[in-house]
């Protein structure tokens, strides 16, 4: 007999940062505390954008924009970047024991098996989306879902996913501060050559509902279980108020100034194989984002992998050579090597400034 | 100095199982993460720390350090109060990669006396206990990802 999971499906209206957010802290306080089986909850937020845990929100956005907008913004309690929400971007809480038989161990392992779900999900739809170590997911190198987690009660986890069915990059670029913007505002169209969507992979208007009801079926293929759908009980209701009272709805949680120092820079390097240009967004001593422009010759899926392999490591010189060595080929980019590659990226972090 | 399945794990300290160590000189413990737990995580991009003098329980979580977008657990190995926090750790954090028993310390925890962090040692992992524990560890990933 199958094992039940609890599903929490919301499709009748798109929440607020504080419900949706406040929702999903509470999935695995139930699993350690309230002896739930895991839960899955499924749901839109309304026009919104919510940055990571330890991101310095009043450099990742420009919150007059937000504010001149109405676009919410809020702070999550998983790591990573910031994320656009809204009705059509799939946000998906997951609460699970990180011993459950079938997911694998490690911080690698969970990333691991959670993907394989999304992904099969994704293949339902007959996108050949794949995982791109350590926390995307891809399809011909282009972003369609970020994945972040946080070790919680015991031994609880919270994981987080961000799926575009459709996008909206005009509001990205009016209200992110971002090097992507920062070249978009250049001229430069880097956003469909690093972003893409079920519905621009599909080229048709599939439903958000559909893509929630393939993610349901893939969960319950991948882990062999089925799903009960339900709503928060009592103590739940009670832990969602307080997250939403004490934590969400707070300016202390929004605006912490737990985070490193954010800095940005750019290097530019003639080279041999043409103008090389690095946009670098530092987070304390490590690369938050880099993007690699110029008039070389290369490829958007090389281009992709190289600056994801630098993404979230240090900008120590040995390590950023190490990364790129790590996914290198010959003539990646023509006419450039690592250690080029290395020198521009230097320029740009001696050239940081504050944001 | 001990090398277990490709993860140094030095012999003289004392282990949590949720990867935090603790090296004992008298009633002071100076407290970090494994290199287990680093080569797992990757860089490290932000840790979350107490304040000096705070108060902490033997498995406690007293802190959270961030690598890309997992966010892990610092658990604090024995009880007592915060007296230092490893200040070099806010220029640059992936001094817990390069060098997780040295200058990737953390913290150091007083112990409120002798007989007492005697006592809680003996809940944490050490000598050859350090191996199998490693080694379940590892087993398990190992296991996890055959049925994968």
């Amino acid at each position: 007999m199958s094992e039940y999971w609890r599903l929490f499906k919301n499709l009748s209206r798109s929440v607020t940062t504080a419900e949706g957010l406040a929702m999903d802290d509470t999935l695995p306080r139930s699993v350690a505390q309230n002896n739930s089986p895991p839960i899955l909850h499924l749901y839109t937020f309304i026009p919104s954008v919510i940055v990571g845990k330890y991101q310095d929100i009043e450099t990742a956005l420009k919150l007059d924009r937000c504010r001149a907008r109405g676009i919410e913004y809020n702070r999550r309690s998983t790591g990573g970047g910031t994320v656009i929400m809204g009705p059509e971007i799939v946000a998906l809480g997951l609460g699970i024991n990180v011993d459950y038989p079938g997911l694998k161990k490690g911080v690698g392992g969970v990333f691991a098996s959670l993907s394989s779900v999304l992904l099969r999900a994704l293949r339902k739809l007959g996108i050949p989306a794949y995982f791109q170590p350590k926390n995307d997911l891809e399809v011909s190198g282009k972003k369609i879902a970020g994945l972040s987690a946080a070790a919680e009660e015991g031994k609880s986890l919270l994981f987080h996913t961000s799926l575009l069915v459709g996008f909206d990059v005009e509001l990205m670029t009016d209200i992110m501060n971002t090097p992507l913007v920062k070249l978009h505002d250049k001229g430069y169209n880097c956003f469909s050559q690093r972003m893409t969507t079920v519905r621009e992979e599909l080229n048709q208007d599939v439903s958000v509902g559909q893509v929630l009801e393939l993610i349901r079926e893939a969960f319950e293929e991948e882990f062999n279980i089925e799903f009960k759908e339900d709503t928060p009980d009592a103590w739940e209701d009670g832990v969602i108020r307080r997250y939403v009272e004490e934590r969400y709805n707070r300016q202390e949680w929004i605006f912490s100034h737990k985070h490193p120092r954010a800095r940005m820079g750019v290097g530019q390097l003639k080279t041999k194989g043409g103008l090389l240009e690095v946009y670098l967004s530092l987070s304390g001593a490590s690369i938050e984002n880099v993007l690699i422009t110029g008039d070389f010759f290369s490829t958007s899926q090389d281009l992709h992998r190289i600056e994801n392999a630098l993404k979230w490591t240090s900008a120590r010189k040995e390590s950023i050579e190490e990364n790129l060595t790590s996914v290198w080929r010959q003539d990646m980019i023509y006419g450039l090597d690592v250690l080029t590659l290395t020198k521009a990226i230097l320029t740009a972090k001696e050239n940081q400034v504050r944001l | 100095m001990a090398e277990i399945k490709g993860y140094n794990m030095p012999d003289e300290l004392y282990y949590h199982e949720e990867h935090s160590w603790a090296r004992v000189e008298g009633t002071k413990v100076t407290v970090g993460m494994t290199d287990m737990f680093q080569k797992e995580a990757g860089d490290i991009v932000f840790i979350d720390l107490p304040e000096e003098e705070d108060e902490v329980e033997q498995g406690e979580v007293c802190g959270k350090i961030q690598s890309r977008k997992w966010i892990g657990k610092l658990v604090a190995p024995v009880s007592g109060e915060i007296v230092e926090i490893n200040e070099d750790l806010e220029d640059d954090t992936t001094f817990i990669n390069s060098d997780p028993y040295g200058e990737g310390w953390i913290l150091v925890i007083e112990a409120e006396e002798e007989d007492g962090l005697a006592s809680e040692l003996g809940n944490l992992i050490h000598g050859d206990a350090v191996e199998d524990f490693i080694e379940r560890e590892v087993k398990r990933a190992e296991e996890e990802r055959e049925k994968g």
